[in-house]
C-alpha cells in the first residue's frame, strides 16, 4: 500500500509537471511508447469499416478470386480496392435490396468515393510490394491470414508486420535481406 | 524521488494529457484511409507511373518536356530526352511548371469586378453568366459595325494558336498586338539581315572551338538557354582533348561572363564597334575570307575597315587595342569560331547594327552554311500559319497608349488580354493611367496579373499542363522542329483554354468570325496542322494512317525532320560605313551610370513566372542573390558614392525612381549598375505581391532605331542614398566553407 501512496503522489507531480514539457516531449512520444511494447500508433483496434463488406460470401459463395477485386496485386506495388464501379457490375441486380447494397448504391449515385478504414498500414519508409511477392508464389494469406472466411465483422491484421516479422520470413525463404530492398 | 523514464511513459500513455501529446504527432487520419474510387480508372496503374510528352511553355523557346503523372496528377517534369532541341534537359524554369499548376492562388473560376478598377474586388460567376456577358458585348459591337474597337493582346504566340487569335482579330477588324517585354525583336530584326532568314539562325556551340559572345547570356536566359547550355556542355567537355575557348562581351559580369576564358567589359552600346575593330584585324592580318570582305563593305574593300582600327576605337569601346587584337588572332586562327550576339549588345539605340555587326564576323571566318556552326533552319510543311512571333513596337504601344488615352483615331470598347501583362511590362509608358479608359476589359488569367485587376471580367485560363498546343520551334537545332503540346492532366480548377473560348465566342457570334474560325476546338485546328505534316511524308514520325501519325507526334512531343537542310549559304549584309552610336535618356554628368536591366535566371518580366516560390528561390547565379530585386554596382561605384551592401538606394533615371538595396558585386565594371527584371508586382499571388520592385517603370523609351524594338539598356541613372539599410537575401555566405587542412605536400614524382 505505502508503494501505492508514493505512486499516487508521483502522479499528481507528474501531472502538474507534464503540461510544461509537453512539447518538448511531443516529438519523443511515439518512439517512447513504442519501444515500450505498447501498441505502436501505426496499428489500430479494431475498424469498422463504411460498408460492412463480407469477405467470405464473395470467396466461398461466389467463387472470386482476390484479384478479381484486387486487379493491381500482381502488377504493382499497392493491390488497390476496388472502384465503386466494379462493385456496381454485380450488384446493380445482386442483393440490391439489402441495406449494405443499398449504401454501395447511394455511393454510386451520388458518385462519392468510399473511405475505406486501412486495416494494414506499413511505415512510409517501408515500401512493401505486392506483385513481387504474389509473382513468387506466396498466397495471400500469408500475410492477411483466413481472408476468406472473415465476413461482416470485418478483416483484421494477423501477424505483426514488423521488421522482424518481415526478415524472418525473408530468410525463412532466401529472400533478400539488404535494407535498400525495401527502404529506398 | 524522482520520474523515471519508465513511470513517464506510464503515465503519459494514460493520461489526458499524454493523449494531447500523442494527438498531436500522431499519423494524420486520413493516412488510416484507402480510397475506392468511383469509376475505374483504364489508363491508370494505382502506384504506377505514367510520362506524357509536352511542350514547355515557361520561356519562348520551346523545349520539349515529359510529365510524370501518377493517379490523374502531375508529380514532376522533365527534359524530353527525344527533343532534338533540349535532349532531356531543363530549365529551373521548366521544372517549376508544376508549382503554376497547384498554385493556391490561381483563378480558381470566372470572376466579375465589384469594386474600383485595379482593386482586384470581384465576386465569382458561373461560366455561363460569364461567356453571355461577354457574347452579349462582342454581338453588339459587332452588330454597330464596331468590331474595330476590339483589341486583343497576347504573349507571343506561334503556329496554331497564333492562327486563331489573328483570324478573330482579322475577322473584327480589330487589333491583335503581342507583348512581351524584352523581346527577341532585335535579334530577329538583325538575323534577317545578316543571314537573310526569318527563322532564327542555330548556333552549334558544340561544333566550334571558338565562341566570341557580344551580350548574348546564353547560359542565362538568352532566346533557348536549355539548347544553347546544352552545346556549350559538349564545346567544353564533350570532345575528348579539345576545350573550346569561350570569350564573352557585356558590360556586365553575366553568367556566361562568369564561365568564359575571357570577358570584355566594354562600354555599354560599342559592342558593333569593337565587332568592327574585331573584323579590322582580321581583314588586315589576312585572317578573313575575302569574298565576305568584298560583300561586307558593299565591295569598298578592306580599307572600309581602316576607322575600326583598335588604336582608334579603344577608348570608346573599352578595351585596350592589344586585347582586341589578341582575340582578334584567336577567333581568326581557331575554325570553327562563331560570334553570337544578342542580349544586352541588341538593348541600345543602335542594337540592330550592334548585332549585324557582330554577326557578320562569322562571314569572316567561313563559318556560315550547312554543316557549319551557323546554320539555317528550313521551313517546316506546317500550313500558312505564322511561324515565328510579332510582338508590337514600342511605338505601336505608344499609339495604343494614346488611342486609350483620347479615344482617337477610334475608342477601345473591349479589351482582351491573354499572357500579357501590360499595366506592368509596359510601366515605362504609364499604361495603368490609360488602362482604365477603355471599354470592357476581360482578362485570361492563371494566376491574377496586375493588368487583370483592373479587368472588368476575369477567366481563369488553362495552364499549359491543362491545355493543348503547337509550337514552331524557333530558334530549332539547325533542321525544321514542331512541338505538340497535350492536356497531361484534368483541369485542376474550373478553366478553360483560351483559344476555345475564343472559338466558342465566334460560333456565338456567327457571321464572318464563324466563317473565319472553322474547328471546333483547339485540338482540331492543331490536327489540321498535323495532317500537313502527315501529307508531306517527311521527317521523324511517319504513318500510313494520320490517327497512328497523331499518336506518334503526341508520344514523342513533336515532329523534326533531320533531313530538312537549307543548302544555300546567305549573302552576307553590307555594313554601314557610318556606325551608329548609342544614345542614352539622361545627362551624362547628372545620371553617371548606365542602367543595365538584365533577366535572371529565375522569374522573367511578365507572365507568372514571378508568382512561382521556386523561382523566386533560384538564386542568381553570379550573386545569389534570391526573393527580392536589388542594385549591383561595382567596388569602384560604391566606394566613390560610399555605398555598401544592404544601403538602401534610390536609382533614379530622367523618367523615374524606385527604391532597393545594394549589392556591391566585385564583377561590376565601372560606370554601370545592373537591376534584374521581373519582380515588383503588385498581383500574382502570395508568393510574387509586393515584393521588389519593377525597373521597367524608370526605363525611358528609347528604340532600337531599326526594329523599333524597347532599348532597355539606353537609360542613364543617378543611385541616391535614402539612409535606410535592408538585409540582402543571399545564399552566399549562408553555408559554411569547406576547411582545407594545410598539410606538408608529399612528393610524389622524381625531378
Amino acid at each position: 500500500m505505502r508503494l501505492a501512496q508514493r505512486q499516487i503522489l508521483r502522479l499528481g507531480l507528474i501531472a502538474g509537471g507534464l503540461v510544461a514539457a509537453l512539447i518538448p516531449l511531443a516529438v519523443l512520444g511515439v518512439v517512447i511508447v513504442s519501444a515500450a511494447g505498447l501498441p505502436p500508433a501505426f496499428l489500430r483496434p479494431q475498424v469498422t469499416q463504411p460498408i460492412a463488406f463480407p469477405h467470405n460470401v464473395h470467396v466461398q459463395a461466389a467463387r472470386l478470386d482476390c484479384t478479381f477485386c484486387h486487379r493491381n496485386v500482381a502488377t504493382g506495388a499497392a493491390a488497390t480496392v476496388p472502384a465503386v464501379e466494379q462493385c456496381m457490375f454485380c450488384h446493380q441486380v445482386v442483393a440490391t435490396e439489402r441495406p449494405e447494397i443499398q449504401k454501395l448504391i447511394s455511393y454510386w449515385q451520388q458518385n462519392q468515393p468510399i473511405n475505406w478504414n486501412r486495416v494494414h498500414r506499413l511505415p512510409d519508409h517501408v515500401h512493401f510490394v505486392h506483385s513481387v511477392h504474389v509473382q513468387r508464389g506466396f498466397a495471400c494469406s500469408t500475410c492477411h491470414g483466413a481472408v476468406e472466411n472473415v465476413g461482416k465483422e470485418g478483416v483484421q491484421q494477423v501477424r505483426p508486420l514488423k521488421m522482424a516479422d518481415c526478415v524472418n520470413c525473408h530468410r525463412e525463404n532466401n529472400g533478400p535481406t539488404d535494407c535498400g530492398v525495401c527502404h529506398y | 524521488m524522482g520520474v523515471t523514464r519508465r513511470d513517464f511513459m506510464k503515465i503519459a500513455a494514460t493520461s489526458a494529457a499524454g493523449a494531447v501529446v500523442f494527438a498531436g504527432c500522431s499519423i494524420p487520419e486520413r493516412e488510416f484511409q484507402i480510397q475506392s474510387p468511383v469509376r475505374i480508372p483504364e489508363d491508370v496503374l494505382a502506384g504506377g507511373d505514367a510520362w506524357y510528352a509536352s511542350v514547355c511553355r515557361q520561356c519562348l523557346a520551346g523545349c520539349g518536356i515529359i510529365v510524370r503523372v501518377m493517379e490523374g496528377r502531375a508529380k514532376k517534369i522533365e527534359g524530353n530526352p527525344d527533343h532534338p532541341l533540349n535532349r532531356g534537359k531543363l530549365c529551373a524554369r521548366g521544372l517549376a511548371g508544376v508549382q503554376l499548376l497547384y498554385h493556391p492562388d490561381r483563378v480558381a473560376r470566372p470572376l466579375i469586378r465589384t469594386g474600383e478598377r485595379g482593386r482586384a474586388e470581384f465576386r465569382s460567376v458561373s461560366w455561363d453568366e460569364a461567356l453571355r456577358e461577354l457574347t452579349q458585348r462582342l454581338q453588339n459591337l459587332v452588330g454597330q459595325q464596331a468590331g474595330n474597337t476590339v483589341v486583343i493582346i497576347t504573349g507571343p504566340l506561334t503556329g496554331y494558336r497564333a492562327e486563331i487569335v489573328r483570324r478573330f482579330a482579322r475577322a473584327l477588324g480589330a487589333d491583335h498586338l503581342q507583348l512581351a517585354t524584352p523581346d527577341q525583336t532585335v535579334v530577329r530584326a538583325a538575323q534577317r539581315r545578316a543571314f537573310g532568314s526569318d527563322f532564327l539562325v542555330d548556333f552549334a556551340l558544340e561544333q566550334a572551338n571558338y565562341v566570341l559572345s557580344f551580350g548574348a547570356d546564353f547560359l542565362g536566359t538568352w532566346v533557348s538557354p536549355v539548347r544553347y547550355s546544352r552545346g556549350y556542355g559538349d564545346f567544353r567537355q564533350g570532345r575528348p582533348g579539345t576545350r573550346g575557348t569561350l570569350v564573352h562581351v557585356d558590360p556586365r559580369f553575366s553568367t556566361t561572363a562568369a564561365n568564359a576564358d575571357e570577358w570584355l567589359a566594354v562600354k555599354p552600346g560599342s559592342e558593333g564597334l569593337l565587332a568592327l575593330s574585331i573584323a579590322h584585324v582580321l581583314v588586315n592580318e589576312n585572317l578573313a575570307n575575302p569574298a565576305a570582305i568584298q560583300a561586307l563593305t558593299a565591295g569598298a574593300g578592306p580599307a572600309a575597315f581602316n576607322p575600326f582600327r583598335p588604336e582608334l576605337v579603344s577608348d570608346a569601346v573599352g578595351v585596350p587595342p592589344e586585347r582586341i587584337r589578341e582575340v582578334a588572332r584567336a577567333f581568326g586562327r581557331t575554325r570553327p569560331a562563331v560570334a553570337i550576339a544578342g542580349g544586352v549588345a541588341g538593348a541600345h539605340t543602335n542594337g540592330t547594327f550592334n548585332l549585324v555587326a557582330a554577326y557578320a564576323l562569322n562571314y569572316l571566318v567561313g563559318s556560315v552554311g550547312l554543316g557549319r556552326p551557323v546554320r539555317l533552319v528550313a521551313r517546316p510543311p506546317y500550313g500558312d500559319v505564322p511561324y515565328t512571333p510579332n510582338p508590337a513596337t514600342v511605338s505601336q504601344w505608344q499609339a495604343l497608349s494614346s488611342r486609350l488615352d483620347t479615344g482617337r483615331p477610334r475608342p477601345v470598347q473591349l479589351l482582351i488580354l491573354f499572357d500579357a501583362d501590360p499595366v506592368y511590362q509596359l510601366q515605362y509608358l504609364g499604361f495603368e493611367k490609360v488602362l482604365g479608359k477603355a471599354g470592357y476589359i476581360v482578362s485570361f488569367s492563371t494566376l491574377l496579373d496586375d493588368t487583370a485587376a483592373y479587368a472588368d471580367l476575369v477567366l481563369p485560363a488553362h495552364t499549359y499542363l491543362e491545355d493543348w498546343g503547337d509550337e514552331v520551334t524557333d530558334p530549332a537545332p539547325s533542321y525544321p522542329v514542331i512541338g505538340f503540346q497535350q492536356p497531361i492532366v484534368n483541369p485542376f480548377y474550373d478553366s478553360r483554354s483560351f483559344f476555345d473560348v475564343l472559338l466558342s465566342l465566334a460560333r456565338a457570334v456567327g457571321g464572318r468570325l464563324q466563317a473565319e474560325l472553322p474547328w471546333p476546338n483547339l485540338r482540331e485546328a492543331i490536327r489540321e496542322g498535323a495532317r500537313q505534316l502527315h501529307r508531306s511524308g517527311r521527317g521523324s514520325v511517319q504513318a500510313v494512317d494520320f490517327e497512328a501519325f497523331w499518336n506518334g507526334v503526341l508520344q514523342r512531343g513533336g515532329w523534326w525532320d533531320t533531313a530538312a537542310a537549307v543548302e544555300a549559304v546567305p549573302t552576307p549584309p553590307s555594313l554601314p560605313a557610318q556606325p551608329p552610336v548609342a544614345r542614352f535618356q539622361g545627362d551624362a554628368r547628372e545620371y553617371p551610370l548606365v542602367l543595365i536591366p538584365f533577366e535572371p535566371i529565375g522569374v522573367a518580366s511578365g507572365g507568372p513566372l514571378a508568382g512561382l516560390p521556386w523561382l523566386q528561390a533560384v538564386p542568381e547565379p553570379v550573386t545569389t542573390l534570391v526573393w527580392h530585386t536589388w542594385a549591383e554596382v561595382g567596388p569602384e561605384t560604391a566606394r566613390r558614392l560610399g555605398l555598401a551592401e544592404g544601403d538602401v538606394v534610390a536609382v533614379e533615371s530622367p523618367v523615374g525612381r524606385i527604391e532597393v538595396p545594394v549589392y556591391v558585386n566585385l564583377g561590376m565594371p565601372p560606370g554601370v549598375v545592373a537591376v534584374p527584371l521581373g519582380r515588383g508586382q503588385r498581383q500574382y499571388g502570395r508568393y510574387a505581391q509586393g515584393r521588389g520592385a519593377n525597373v521597367l517603370g524608370i526605363l525611358a523609351p528609347l528604340t532600337d532605331e531599326d526594329s523599333g524594338a524597347l532599348a532597355y539598356a539606353a537609360t542613364r541613372v543617378r543611385l541616391v542614398r535614402t539612409g535606410r539599410r535592408a538585409r540582402v537575401v543571399k545564399f552566399e555566405g549562408a553555408v559554411p566553407p569547406f576547411g582545407f587542412e594545410h598539410e606538408r605536400p608529399v612528393q610524389v614524382t622524381r625531378g
